[in-house]
Parts: structure tokens; sequence; C-alpha cells
């Protein structure tokens, strides 16, 4: 008896009560219950997929979809596979995303800025628009405002801004452009992208100088008019190539006995309903975001810069912003998130995101199968987001 | 001479007449600069336009008649309709309900001992009887409801005796009886088989303001304990217990709400036998809650990073082991310097119940859409309804930032 006691002990504490034992029994039970639940629900489904006949596996990706998708920015036919329509899909969400993350940001720094600003009037408008619109759900505003777009006179009665802008129940049409030939929009595209690159190089490279040499080297204005010199060059070469302009302006115009628009670009109904949601929405939160970042900042900051004689505005551009961002992009990310994730309301409405779609899916196709790659789709989108995030968070602390 | 130096030092002059008054309060506020004096202009041309536009809207041309139809429908979704208690009048479970919810805040008024809670809890009951005296006509709202309504005054009361004149008044009774009227509430909606006048009502018909709330409720009670569960794993040095955590955390922050709404209605199924008894809306409660405790945990994780670590060491010197350490010092600190976070996650939650209507229940928003596309002659009506529900949304997530405002203040949050 005294033998086993004495081995089950360790330098007088009895095995059971060693912090050590405890901590590895509790990470083994724990981790042992974890994986028999995954096993456990899994191995249930994939039993439920055999016993009732229900369709698996990703086979069904090279089949054709046959379905319609209601707007769609890459060209889609209903004799197109479920794979590519997942890609359209995709493409949807990510382009409510990009376009809603620009503008909320633009609307919520605009907000935010009112909020602080000293005159009675802006300040409280600013603070009625934050309270009210951060605390109504998404999904009533969405339904409001698509209400209020289906309550728009139909196409021949509708609205027209200065020739240009035609908004009626069908939508929203603003002037766009065509291309004239595919191999030439790449060409420039592609020119356009090596512009921007040898832009940023040359700010990089004459900002330096600027700071080494203490000489004036405008890197600014240098840098943009590479850009714009370089895109312009290879807009001359690439239409003296392909005989035309790689991109030619695309006017809205009424045309027909039913006033159909022809030429633009036109953003259906439910489209707009949805960027003018999630924008107002999400810019109530980021206006939150940016006046907490710039509140953040000490007065005692912007008073020592004034004292060493910066003005107005660069006091904002090289003391108060910098320090002031730090503290906001962090939250400013998770919103960003939080709006593509919100984008999967886009259902209620009427617009074809993903979630929308991959519901629409499984009526024809295995459905574990298609949340498991929505789930993935999603997944890696936070991550790439985070990502970016991370990094630029990083490039911007001191 | 001296003497005359005295007085004028002594004496305490007003401010000039240009810095007090209204005239001191425009010249500050409004006209302080000349670009600050266009801006006034401007946002008050601009807001009076709107002021002006929107007040002769809600005079002249909006017609509320949307809302009282739907009347109590809004509240109780279709709970009463026929096929979901044959044969008989459940419109006195939601009601009986209420007024346990009420007899609960006069409870809280007396634990509390007045202040906030007080006028919560007598807002709260005048309010509710107030809907007694709604011009509907008798056979469209009957005595029976009227009265139970008004009986919420006197539960109040009640409430607030039981509080005073038992031993249950305790915050610690306060509490078990708050769980103990959730668990009620719950068996008094769902019906308990076999017991005559409690027959069960599927889950399907419960909707309306009563099913956000039970779905909040529930959902704000646990998520929190969850979401500290898992803050705590997180930051453990247990590298399985951390990975799980890290794994949970990040899977149910990184997909929607909505995806997991669809798939816990569309995988978890498969996962029981076929027999099994099914309730999609629990279903749905426990991914909003677990949803929600994970942007819990990572708000929890915030105020514990931020702690200074000194508390810890020190409470450690002190002989305090490893978990009173972690429950009694830094917890409490963590939690009270994120309450906005945590409150401001309580409100999503609340306006995440909305989304419950991709499982096919009406809950308040989904109701209402329902009805103006079932009857499309108050498709016109459909801006009125909406702007109804935003406010009706609105006072409870309001109310629930100005609470969190005044409990920081309480705990003088910023002020230490």
């Amino acid at each position: 008896m005294a033998t086993v006691l004495r081995s089950l002990t360790y330098r007088g504490i009895p095995v059971w009560r060693h912090v050590k034992v405890i901590q590895w029994a509790i990470q083994i039970v724990s981790g042992i219950a974890v994986v028999a639940l995954v096993v456990w629900f899994f191995s249930n489904i994939g039993n439920a997929i055999q016993e009732r006949d229900i369709p698996y596996g990703f086979g069904f990706l090279d089949r054709e979809y046959q379905t319609p998708i209601g707007q769609h920015f890459l060209p889609y036919e209903s004799s197109d596979t479920f794979l590519y329509a997942f890609v359209v899909a995709f493409t949807n969400t990510l382009i409510v995303s990009v376009v809603g993350v620009v503008l909320a940001t633009g609307l919520g720094i605009l907000i935010g800025v009112a909020r602080m600003s000293s005159n009675w009037i802006v300040s409280k408008v600013s603070l009625a628009y934050i309270e009210f619109f951060r605390n109504v759900p998404l999904l009533v505003q969405l339904f409001f405002w698509f209400y209020i777009v289906l309550a728009l006179p139909p196409v021949r009665e509708g609205y027209v801004v200065a020739d240009r802008l035609y908004v009626n129940n069908s939508g929203l049409t603003i002037p766009g452009v065509s291309a004239s030939s595919l191999a030439a929009a790449l060409a420039w595209l592609g020119l356009a992208t090596i512009a921007v690159v040898a832009a940023v190089v040359t700010y990089r490279w004459l900002a330096g100088r600027e700071i080494r040499t203490g000489a004036a080297s405008y890197p600014l204005l240098v840098g943009c008019a590479t850009a714009v010199v370089i895109g312009l060059i290879g807009w001359v070469a690439v239409g003296a190539v392909s005989g035309g302009a790689p991109f030619t302006p695309s006017i809205p115009e009424p045309e027909g006995a039913f006033g159909r628009i022809s030429g633009g670009f036109t953003v259906a109904g439910g489209l707009v309903a949805l960027l003018a949601g999630l924008v107002m929405y999400t810019a109530a939160f980021i206006a939150e975001i940016v006046r907490a970042g710039i509140q953040s900042v000490g007065r005692g900051q912007s008073e020592a810069a004034r004292a060493l004689g910066l003005s107005g505005m660069g006091v904002l551009r090289h003391v108060t912003f910098p320090q002031a961002l730090r503290v906001i992009v962090p939250p400013l990310i998770s919103q960003y998130l939080n709006l593509t994730k919100n984008s999967s309301l886009a259902g209620a409405i009427g617009y074809s995101d993903l979630t929308n779609i991959a519901k629409t899916m499984t009526q024809t196709a295995p459905a574990v199968s298609i949340f498991l790659l929505i789930m993935v789709i999603y997944l890696a989108l936070s991550l790439t987001y985070s990502l970016i995030g991370n990094l630029y968070n990083r490039a911007i602390r001191f | 001479m001296a003497a005359k130096f005295e007085t004028d030092f002594g004496q305490v002059l007003p401010p000039p007449r240009s810095q007090q008054g209204v005239t001191g309060w425009v010249r500050a506020n409004l006209l302080s600069t000349w670009y600050n004096g266009v801006l006034t202009v401007m946002s008050a041309a601009v807001l009076g336009a709107a002021l002006w536009v929107g007040v002769r809207w809600l005079i002249f041309d909006s017609d509320w008649t949307v809302i009282g139809t739907l009347g109590g429908q809004l509240v109780i979704g279709q709970y009463n309709i026929e096929s979901a208690c044959p044969g008989q009048n459940c419109f006195w479970r939601p009601q009986v309900s209420l007024l346990l919810v009420t007899a609960l805040l006069g409870m809280a008024w007396r634990v509390a001992g007045g202040g906030l809670t007080k006028r919560i809890a007598i807002g709260v009951a005048v309010a509710v009887s107030a809907f007694a005296l709604l011009p509907y006509s008798m056979e469209r709202m009957g005595m029976d409801v009227r009265l139970l309504l008004l009986a919420n005054l006197l539960v109040l009361g009640v409430g607030w005796a039981i509080g005073r004149y038992t031993p249950l008044g305790t915050a610690r009774w306060a509490t078990v009886s708050a769980v103990g009227v959730f668990v009620v509430i719950v068996l008094l909606l769902r019906g308990v088989p076999g017991i005559p006048g409690l027959e069960p009502v599927s889950v399907i018909y419960w909707g309306g303001l009563m099913l956000n709330l039970l779905l909040a409720v529930a959902g704000i009670t646990l998520s929190l304990p969850i979401g500290v569960a898992l803050a705590l794993g997180r930051r453990s040095r247990l590298p399985v217990v951390k990975v799980l955590c890290i794994t949970f955390i990040e899977i149910f922050r990184g997909v929607p709400l909505i995806t997991l709404l669809l798939m816990s209605q569309v995988l978890v199924p498969l996962a029981f036998p076929e027999d099994f008894p099914q309730n999609s809306l629990f279903r749905a409660a426990v991914v909003i809650t677990l949803f929600s405790s994970a942007y819990m945990a990572e708000n929890i994780r915030g105020g514990l990073q931020a702690l200074d670590p000194g508390q810890a060491e020190a409470a450690r010197a002190l002989g305090l082991p490893g978990w009173q350490t972690m429950f009694l010092i830094s917890l409490p600190q963590a939690i009270r310097n994120v309450i906005p976070a945590i409150v401001g996650q309580f409100i999503s939650l609340f306006k995440d119940t909305s989304l419950v209507y991709i499982i096919g229940v009406l809950d308040v928003v989904e109701f209402g859409r329902a009805f103006i596309q079932g009857n499309t002659e108050y498709l016109a009506s459909a801006k009125e309804l909406y702007i109804f529900l935003a406010l009706v949304f609105w006072v409870f997530t309001y109310g629930m930032s100005y609470v969190s405002r005044r409990i920081e203040q309480h705990l003088g949050v910023g002020e230490r």
C-alpha cells in the first residue's frame, strides 16, 4: 500500500492533485470529447446520406446549373456549369463587398468628422444618424430601401438627371465604359497596372530623397504624372495596334416605344437597395470608430505640433491622423468583414449573392457539399480581409 | 487708493454679455468662425427642408392603418390562429407570460432599491397596460384581453410586495426567479401534453415580437458565460484547449449568421435519427447563441488583454489561487472595461433575431413582410410598416445602450 501511494506522489503531492497531471488530463479529455463529437456528427451525416439516398460528393460541379441568375457581373448563361455559377455568385458578393466598403468608408469618415464638429446642428444631426441607423436591424432597413426602389416610377416615367443618370423601378443606369475588344482591353489594363506600380515606385524614391536631402522633390506630383504619362502612351499604342481606343464611353439613352434604356451600366433595383442599406448601416459604425480614433490622440499632440509651426492641415496629416489610424484600423477591418457577411441578407431583397444562389442550388444539388463549399469560401474571404488588414496595420505601426 | 484696488480685484464680474445666455450659446456653437456660420446656414436649410417634407408626409400623406390591422399579431404572430391551437383561445398564454415578466420587474425594483430599475419597471407596466385602452371594437379586442393587460399594473405591485415582505427579496433569489420565470414562460408557450388548457403549440407558430424577445433573452443570458469560457480558453496555456477555442471562434466569426442558420436547418437534422424529435426554432436559438458567444469571447479577450498584469500578480502574491485570481480580480475588471462592447454585442444579437426568417418562422419583421406580400392592397403602406418596425427595434436597442451607459457611470468606468 505504502509503495503504491509513494509511486503516486510527487514530492509529497498526490498525483491527482498535481498541476501538470490535471492540465494534461483536461487537455486529453477535452480533445477526445471534441474529436468524438465531430466524428459522431459527420459519421451520422454520412450514414444518413447513404441510408436515405441523399446525393453527395462534388460531381455536380460539372453539371449544367440550368437556373437563371438575376444580376451578374460576369457573362452567364443557364447552360453554364455549377462550378462557374459559384464563380459568378462569388463575384456578385465580392463586388457588393468592395463597392460597399469604399462607399461606407467615405460616408463613415464624413459623419464621424461631422460628429466632432464644433457646429451644434451638424454635430447633433450626425449623432441622430448614428443612433438611428446602427440601432435598427439591417433587414428592416433593406426592406425599406427595397420598397422605396419598387415604388419608383416605371422606366418610361423614371427620373432623368442631366441626361446621364436614369433612376426608375428597375434600378439605376449610369454612364459606363464598353471595351472595343477583349484583347485590347486586357492589354491596356495590364499597362495601367504597370503605370500604377511605376508611380508608386517613383513616389517612394522621391519621398525618400526629400527626407534624406531636404531638397524639394514633389513626390506626389511626379508620381501622378508618371502614371498618367505611361497610361496615355499605352492608350495610344494599344489604339494604334488594334485600330481603335481600347475603351469607349457608353452613355445611356432612351430608345424604342417603351422607353427602354440602351447603353450605360444598369445597377439592378435589388443591388441599389442592398448597397444603400449596407452602406448607411455600416457607415454609422465606422463613424463611431473614426471619432473614437481621433479622440484617442491626446490634445497635447496637436498642441505641440501647432507650437512647432505646423499648419492646421499639416497637424492633421502628419501628427493626428497617423496616430489615430493605429486605433482606427483594427475595428475598421472587422466592420469591412461585417459588411461582407451582412451582404448575405441580399437574398431577402432579390439580389443573387453567394448565400442566395447556394440556397437555390440546394434544390438540385447535394446540400452538404454546397454548404461545405460556401463555408470555405466565406472563411477564405474573412481570412484574406484579416490578412490585408494585419499587413496594413503592421505597416503603419511605429 | 489701496482700498479701491481691493474692491476692484475682490469683485467677481460676470462674463461679458456676448459669452453668456442665448447669444453666447449661439456664438460658441453656431457662429464661432465664418465657415461655421456658413455651415450653420446650410445645414439648417437642409434640415428645415427635410423636416418640412417629413412633417407634411406624417400629417397629410402617411397611412398607418396597416399597423392597426396587424395589431396584436405583431406581438404574438400566428400564435393564436386556429391551426396553432385548435378549438381554444391561446391568447392568455403570452399575456400571462407578460404578467410574469412584470412581476419580476416589480421584484427587481424592490431589490435594486429604486432608481433606474424603478423607472423601467413602472414605465413598462404603464406602457403595456395602456394598450388595454386601444380604440379597437370589443369583438376585435375582448374584455378579457384588456383586463389581462391592465392586470400588469396590479402584478407590478405584487412583485414589489414579494420583494418587500417575503425572504425572496434578495439579488440571489431575484436571479433564481428570473431563470424560473423564463422556464415557466417557455413551458407555458410550448404547452404541456396532457394538461387541459395547455395543449402543445408547435414552435412554427411562435412569432412576432415575442419570438424576437425570447430568442434575444435566451441568447444574451447564455452567450456571456459561453463567451467568457471561450475567451479564457483562448488565453489558456494548454495548447489543445487553446486550438479548440480558436477554431470555434474563427469558424463562427468567419461565416455569416444566415449561412450558419441555413446549415443548421439542412445539415444538423441529418446527424440525428429520422424519428428524433426535431425543433427548428431550438436549433436556430443555439446557432444564434453560439454565433454571439464567439464575438463575445473576442470582446472579453480584449478586456483581459488591456488589464494591467500587476493586478493578477498582486492577487497571486496575496496567496489567491489561480481560479480565484481570475474570477474575483481579473474578470470583473476586464468585463467592466468592455461593457460598451458587450452591450453592443447584446444589441447586435437582438437585431440578428430578425434573421430567423430564413428558417421559416414569422418573427415581427417577417410577419409584417409576409402580410404585405399576401395583402397587396397594403403594398403602399409598406414604408409605414417598416418605419414602425424600425422604431420598435430602436426603442429596445436604444434602451439597452442607455442602461449600459448608466451602469458604466454607476461603476465609475474611466474615473478610477
